[in-house]
């Protein structure tokens, strides 16, 4: 195997665990530990609808910048989020992982696919989805500069989506 | 072998216990719970009152068709070549398949891909393929897509009924009609326009719970409650001023009968009216909104709307509510499932920044994944869950009965806190299970 796919090879490795701590801190609800993983400007879209809606004009399911996350995982962290008490049970599956442009040294932009079991209320559901990261390398570590995940069931009616997505 | 028969079903749901199922103060769980009871709703309620189907900017051209249910009856929303909205049941007259299976577009007919007949944009049968298999008294006239019989719409807002005669669109709103005009007219040139798109949710609970509460933000919206302390312009924060849901604001329930009430924020908002118009000033195009509704309104009715931010909090029974910067749908799926959707309001005459600004201010507590109706939702389905419970089954909703009165409108008013919206609809639930066909 020759030195230039042996440098792909452990960058998309580095990815792939990265995304595995980010599922595993998000199924964990350890929100703290996972709003660390992002860079200090930020954006985390989840669309609805239509997996090419305008930012800004049309609707979003999420639309954080940093004080609007930092506000939903402050609430979250209360005793009232009541649609989070008991919390969700979770389990996901990061997979299909691919480098869409990378960059060693700043990183770059990588899609992948998830499937996400909750249990919660005596009802198990599932949720599924693509998502894009944006990942940007800040003193060695990457960190998320965007997240956006495209939903398969944004466009049907939806339960409660109260956890990381 | 004998079958024993539930006392509450279909047939045996008399109007004696349907009357004892709503006293002065109180209803029996099992009309949020019953299967037989839900039934009767769809039959008496659904299908024969004036139902909000959808809004005229949701087909702005010929072609353009919106696909709604009518309680169990798919119907479509179409504005047909001569610009006229038309509601037309979406059901082949030949075997009976749903004709358009996408939920909105444009099209030049209608076509059913069982056998292959097509319809017109007004619903008229246009073309059974292989006519020669019909006879003589086969009549291509009498066979177009149901138009439901009555269609009228307000400011924008189109209702049909399946019931061939009635009250007016008028009559039936009454008093609730005025208050459209405080969204609609949240846009100096009075134009609102529904393409910003819509959430669409469900909860396990029944439909007649997604109401007008104003005692409960303080408590299902506590972690909401909890973030306004450390920024209290976040979100609809800066729709919201002087905690609107204490009994002392000046935060008022309204009925104003046949079902339709408010949570009228009125006078309360006004009183901030300058924080509103200084929140406006920080978003680009803001000061020039201001001005322009002066210009379009006049002083006092301008500050009004700009107060209310579009926001007339009013629900009309029994599937429309037009709250914050939505227009929400309320859709009975069963006794135990219930659909809402949110469809977010563009204004019209106002910049892009505004309406930016109104889309994340809903992004903020609406929706599935939003700070606020999660928790609505989550509170909807412990109701629901308790209600089982019949051991006693009476359900509370007499707060504030010793202290409504009767206002010059007509409309009775109560406490922001008081049960006033709850026993109004009530009481006209009642009334229509109780009508005879």
């Amino acid at each position: 195997m020759d030195n230039q796919k042996l440098t792909q090879w452990s960058a998309l490795r580095e990815v792939e665990l990265f995304l595995f701590r980010e599922a595993e801190l998000a199924d964990q609800h350890l929100y703290k530990e996972w709003f660390a993983l992002w860079t200090e400007e930020l954006l985390y879209w989840v669309p609805c609808n239509s997996d090419e809606q305008a930012i800004g004009r049309k609707i979003a399911l999420i639309n954080d910048n940093r004080p609007e996350l930092d506000e939903r995982l402050f609430r979250l962290g209360t005793k009232f989020a009541h649609a989070q008490n008991p919390k969700s049970r979770l389990s996901r599956v990061i997979g299909n992982v691919v480098l869409q442009q990378w960059d060693a040294d700043h990183g770059g932009c990588v899609t992948s696919r998830f499937n996400l079991t909750e249990v919660r209320a005596g009802r198990q559901l599932t949720f599924a989805g693509r998502q894009t990261h944006l990942l940007a390398r800040q003193n060695g570590e990457l960190r998320m500069r965007e997240k956006h995940v495209y939903l398969a069931n944004h466009d049907i009616p939806m339960p409660n989506l109260t956890f990381i997505i | 072998m004998q079958q024993v028969e539930n006392p509450l079903s279909a047939h045996a749901i008399t109007h004696v216990n349907l009357q004892s199922l709503v006293q002065d103060g109180r209803v029996h769980s099992r009309a949020y719970t019953n299967q037989a009871i839900f039934d009767l709703e769809i039959d008496r309620i659904f299908h024969r009152s004036w139902i909000y189907v959808g809004h005229e900017s949701e087909v702005p051209k010929p072609g353009d068709y919106q696909a709604r249910p009518i309680g169990r009856t798919p119907v479509l929303m179409v504005r047909g070549k001569d610009n006229k909205v038309r509601v037309l049941v979406n059901r082949c007259r030949h075997r009976g398949a749903q004709v358009v299976e996408t939920e909105s577009g444009n099209t030049r007919m209608f076509r059913c891909w069982y056998h292959g007949w097509t319809y017109e944009l007004t619903g008229a049968l246009a073309e059974v393929t292989e006519r020669g298999g019909y006879g003589p008294d086969f009549r291509t006239q009498n066979m177009g897509l149901v138009e439901v019989p009555r269609v009228a719409s307000h400011r924008g807002f189109v209702f049909a009924s399946i019931k061939a005669e009635g009250e007016s669109l008028a009559e039936f709103l009454g008093g609730a009609a005025a208050q459209f005009d405080m969204l609609v007219d949240a846009s100096p040139t009075g134009e609102i326009f529904l393409d910003a798109g819509t959430n669409k949710t469900e909860y396990m609970g029944n439909w007649k719970l997604v109401g007008m509460d104003g005692y409960h933000p303080n408590f299902v919206h506590a972690s909401v409650v909890a973030g306004w302390a450390r920024n209290s312009e976040s979100g609809i924060g800066a729709m919201h001023r002087e905690d609107p849901f204490s009994d002392e604001a000046l935060t008022l329930t309204r009925y104003y009968g046949n079902g339709h009430a408010m949570l009228d924020f009125r006078a309360q908002r006004l009183k901030s009216y300058k924080k509103h118009a200084e929140f406006l000033s920080k978003v680009a195009g803001g000061v020039k909104y201001v001005e322009d509704m002066h210009k379009a309104y006049g002083k006092e009715r301008a500050e009004l709307l700009i107060s209310l931010s579009g926001d007339p909090h009013l629900g009309v029974f029994p599937n429309l509510q037009l709250i914050g910067n939505q227009v929400r749908i309320i859709t009975p799926i069963t006794p135990g499932i219930t659909q809402v959707t949110m469809s977010m309001v563009r204004l019209g005459g106002v910049s892009d920044e505004i309406n930016t600004m109104r889309v994340r201010q809903h992004e903020s507590f609406y929706g599935p994944a939003g700070s606020g109706s999660p928790d609505d939702a989550e509170i909807f389905e412990r109701v629901q869950r308790g209600m089982m419970a019949e051991v006693n089954p009476w359900i509370e909703i007499s707060r504030g009965m010793h202290r409504e009165f009767v206002d010059t409108d007509g409309s009775v008013v109560g406490r922001i806190t008081d049960e006033v919206p709850q026993r109004g609809q009530m009481k006209y639930w009642l009334h229509l299970m109780t009508q005879a066909a």
